[in-house]
């Protein structure tokens, strides 16, 4: 198979472009039809209904579909597997036993922040503790004991959700398994402020390292060999993907495939050059988080399909497909 | 820049077993060292060492009379390359994109320079690989590949080459192009050491013969001397004889 020459830098306009018209667009999706007249007057409801309950979900969607694809495609290229999701190491498995445990404790409010939040984000960095530590024991942080770690943290925290269930009434029972698929939502501004700003932070940490992440995607050793710093580099990819992936998923729960779907699709259009497909990535994962969002709330109006589940459906068959198109190499 | 490799008594023990006890040898500008030995002798975990990528279990390794600890691993980069036996990314890199890769320790750029790209294609040209530039590298014959990562460590301009079995999976035109690259390397000064179960590619292109044998270097000598003697061949195998062509190489026959 020959590929023609990558003309790179042109993609990352289509997906910037494509990211600011989602932005601009998809809030004027939904059930309740905006007029544009109001709007620009400023009259009520519509104004506030964009601002304050659109606008503002379609921007958790954006970055939140854009870390967590950003993260899938770190993860990928530092434990060399295309398979690789930001869920992998447990991260999430540990911020979703943390949120199951506020619901079942009837929690509001953490220190001034809704307790699911805070909750989940105490989980995640209790796992990311457990297995970082579990990987520092060797001198080496390897990506074949992060993967093992990563295993067995899913699996300790899947079992104690079981055992929540277990313990629940069936309305906390329900809360939980409609946390559990993944939804976007709107939040107050604040939040979301902070939300962006550690997004921001963690994947600016990320990208910067993208030449590096390179070298790591072909081999470890291949990336000593070229002068990177192994261990500098696996943990603070470590570290900057956990955040993305913690701090997402306390707000919106386990949404999956986004972090799969997203880098694979774009690798296979614009090849594995981090520099160009990891900003694409996340800006492509973000208008199709975003998308999810706006045709979960249209398609059964006046009820609405989770963020989550529109991306399971999609996503299903998609990976299906990818499993299918690797036997056969 | 010139190199100079000191190994002194280095060892390497796992599980009990010492595969490297008390390795001393000292490489200079311009030697293209054959690395010999039965499987297991320890020639990679050497190469390895001495790379950076494995810790030594004893003894020291100095380039240019600083211990390898001292260097960083960017400069440790800029001098040497390291050609590891396989290399199998997953993700779809293309071949000019892994040759490139060797521009890495030389720019802090984003993205690399036309004189970097110039020195992408000399690489690839020198092995014969530029027509493959635009294919996956998953996509590549063992041969292919193997003409791909070498490029990508000439691109890497070292002072210090090691190969881990360089002409593996080449066909024999390419193989004797690959030991002659390395004779041309040596004109400009650059050492290389070529881990090659070839005992005739290595008496024809190498200016050194060292063979590793129980843990230690069993012989350590100039081309010449090791193409006049005998008594090496059994360190592989009892079944070998050293004749003579019509144009009056040494050559090691079977038996």
């Amino acid at each position: 198979m020959t590929t023609a020459p990558r003309h790179s830098g042109q993609w990352l306009w289509i997906f910037a472009a494509a990211f600011c018209a989602a932005a601009l667009l998809l809030p004027f999706i939904g059930p309740f039809g905006l007029d544009f007249g109001r709007v620009r007057a400023r009259e009520e409801p519509d104004w506030s209904i964009l601002i304050q309950l659109r606008l503002s979900r379609t921007l958790l969607g954006l970055c939140a579909g854009g870390a967590l694809s950003l993260a899938g495609s770190l993860f990928q290229a530092m434990l060399r597997d295309a398979l690789a999701t930001p869920y992998t190491l447990g991260i999430s498995a540990g911020a979703s036993l943390g949120a199951v445990v506020a619901i079942w404790l009837g929690l509001q409010q953490i220190a001034g922040m809704p307790a699911i939040w805070m909750a989940a984000l105490a989980g995640a960095a209790v796992v990311l503790a457990l297995v970082v530590g579990g990987a520092l024991q060797q001198r080496r942080v390897s990506a074949f004991s992060l993967l093992l770690t990563g295993l067995a943290a899913n699996s300790m925290c899947s079992a104690l959700i079981i055992v929540v269930y277990g313990l629940v009434s069936p309305t906390k029972s329900f809360s939980m398994t409609r946390w559990l698929i993944g939804s976007i939502d709107s939040v107050d501004y604040t939040a979301l402020a902070g939300f962006v700003a550690m997004i921001a932070l963690s994947a600016a940490i990320v990208m910067r390292q993208a030449r590096s992440w390179n070298l790591m995607a072909v081999d470890p050793s291949w990336a000593a060999t070229r002068g990177a710093h192994l261990n500098r580099l696996m943990l603070s990819g470590f570290g900057a993907g956990s955040v993305l992936t913690a701090a997402t998923v306390a707000l919106t729960g386990p949404i999956g495939f986004v972090g799969l779907v997203v880098p694979h699709v774009i690798r296979t259009r614009i090849g594995a050059d981090h520099r160009v497909l990891m900003p694409c990535a996340f800006l492509g994962g973000g208008v199709l988080l975003a998308g999810c969002d706006a045709i979960g709330r249209v398609i059964v109006a006046p009820s609405e399909i989770p963020a989550g589940a529109v991306m399971a459906i999609l996503g299903g068959p998609y990976l299906v497909w990818v499993l299918r198109q690797r036997s056969a190499l | 820049m010139s190199i100079r490799l000191g190994i002194e008594n280095v060892a390497w023990r796992v599980g009990g077993r010492a595969v490297l006890s008390g390795v001393s040898l000292e490489v200079g500008e311009g030697e293209v060292v054959a690395v010999m030995g039965r499987n297991g002798a320890g020639k990679s975990t050497l190469l390895d060492i001495v790379a950076g990528l494995r810790q030594s279990t004893g003894g020291v390794v100095r380039f240019n009379d600083r211990p390898a600890a001292d260097w960083s691993p960017r400069e440790r980069a800029r001098l040497i390359a390291h050609l590891p036996q396989a290399v199998r990314p997953d993700l779809p890199f293309l071949a000019c994109e892994l040759v490139l890769m060797g521009r890495y320790p030389h720019t802090d750029r984003w993205f690399e320079s036309d004189e970097d790209r110039a020195a992408v294609e000399r690489a690839m040209r020198r092995t014969d690989c530029w027509g493959l530039r635009d294919r996956l590298v998953q996509t590549l014959s063992g041969g292919e590949r193997q003409r791909v990562l070498l490029a990508a460590c000439f691109a890497q301009s070292p002072q210090l080459l090691l190969l881990d079995e360089p002409s593996s999976h080449l066909d024999i035109d390419q193989q004797l192009h690959c030991f002659s690259l390395l004779r041309e390397e040596r004109e400009r000064g650059v050492a290389c050491l070529a881990v090659t179960h070839d005992l005739n590619l290595a008496l024809t292109y190498a200016t050194r013969i060292i063979v590793l044998a129980e843990g230690g270097v069993a012989l350590d000598v100039p081309v010449e001397e090791a193409s006049q003697r005998t008594d090496w061949l059994h360190l592989f195998s009892p079944r070998l004889t050293l004749s003579t062509t019509a144009s009056g190489r040494s050559w090691v026959a079977y038996e």
